[in-house]
């Protein structure tokens, strides 16, 4: 392969792993991004005061009622996708990693989803869960972005692809059944993923992820959206009602308008 | 192109779109199940002084030659009107959103040819 250096090193992080963190891309992105969210909560909590932006976030907890967070967190999710320059700054946090382990001609998804987890709430759980399980395609990625530092519990977690290899010659014995007792079989392979604000995480949606109760006492705000390669098989989330070409090139829109002669 | 849930839940899907869109919904319409029909849609399209614009279950519901899709939309622009994909979420109002719409009717057609393993 003709890759470069830069890019082996990304790829053989990956394909170890899972997952690759890095340096966000482009920090002027994150700031378009974090103040999309100031004008999105201010407006929603009828001119509340933020200052620092992090810290807010992560004392969310205190300002908004657990029994609204759901209503809280879609129309947060609905004003900041309404946003024309928030899908691109997202794909900026992350391009040039995008490019390295998926490909310069990509597919977004339509809308960038929002997680917002409690301290001590069960209401936000995502069971252990690989993507590819519910429908999604190998050949996407997602990438997630923090808004504040996540760490132990306030974090995800993911099944390195070693361990997966175990589960997946023996899953059914393994989960017996259900995503709980699947939890426990690999509790102890876990990767719980460490990152912080100004970092972005690129995953491998295929590997078993998700999250637990947030222990920690701090709120979790964590953004994620996939990509896939335009021209790789679409699952479940089809082109158009899910995904969006972002970076198609001049020579594939000619490949894909040409017609032969008719004779 | 092989959309084809069930009619009922076509309708259920198009009168929620235009609720949530604030939309009056004022006539059902089903294309004739023969391969590549688009004789209804060709009349709605005609009919469309009467309307505000069209909306259709699926993007992908349009006809599979692009002339013929590209010439639907054109004369719903130049009506004035708009057309609107329920399930996609997508609108086409402009002629830059019916090169969007192109765009992605191509890669659909290619799909099949995207490879799944090399050999």
């Amino acid at each position: 392969m003709y890759l470069s250096d830069e890019h082996i090193k990304l790829a053989e992080d990956f394909t170890k792993t899972g997952y690759i963190i890095r340096p966000i891309a482009d920090n002027d992105g994150l700031a378009r991004i974090e103040n999309i969210f100031r004008n999105a909560i201010t407006k929603q909590l009828d001119g509340v005061q933020i200052g620092d932006l992090s810290d807010w976030l992560n004392k969310t907890h205190h300002h908004v009622p657990v029994d609204h967070l759901n209503d809280f967190r879609l129309e947060i999710i609905n004003a900041v996708n309404s946003n024309s320059a928030l899908r691109s700054s997202y794909f900026d946090l992350a391009r040039p990693y995008l490019e390295a382990l998926v490909g310069n001609e990509l597919a977004m998804q339509r809308r960038v989803n929002l997680s917002i987890q409690y301290p001590e709430d069960n209401t936000a759980l995502l069971p252990v869960h690989a993507d590819t399980w519910s429908g999604d395609s190998p050949f996407e990625v997602v990438v997630w972005v923090p808004l504040v530092d996540c760490f132990g519990t306030k974090a995800m977690f993911i099944l390195p692809p070693d361990a997966n290899e175990v589960l997946k010659r023996d899953f059914v014995n393994l989960s017996r059944g259900n995503s709980e007792r699947l939890f426990e079989a690999i509790a102890d392979d876990l990767i719980w993923i460490e990152i912080k604000r100004g970092e972005v995480l690129v995953f491998n949606q295929t590997l078993p992820h998700g999250n637990r109760v947030n222990t920690e006492n701090q709120t979790r705000w964590s953004m994620n959206c996939r990509f896939k390669s335009v021209f790789t098989p679409y699952a479940d989330k089809k082109i158009g009602e899910f995904f969006e070409p972002i970076t198609l090139r001049p020579v594939s829109k000619l490949g894909l308008d040409y017609e032969l002669p008719k004779i | 192109m092989g959309e084809r849930a069930p009619q009922h839940v076509q309708n259920i899907v198009i009168r929620d779109y235009c609720q949530r869109n604030g939309f009056k919904y004022s006539l059902s319409a089903a294309e004739y199940a023969m391969e590549g029909s688009c004789h209804i849609l060709e009349q709605l399209v005609s009919q469309l002084d009467q309307y505000d614009g069209i909306v259709a279950y699926s993007l992908f519901q349009l006809p599979e030659e692009k002339n013929i899709r590209l010439g639907i939309l054109g004369r719903v622009l130049d009506s004035q009107k708009t057309m609107h994909f329920a399930v996609e979420g997508i609108v086409v109002s402009t002629f830059a959103d019916l090169e969007n719409v192109n765009m992605l009717w191509q890669i659909k057609k290619f799909e099949h040819m995207c490879p799944k393993e090399l050999v």
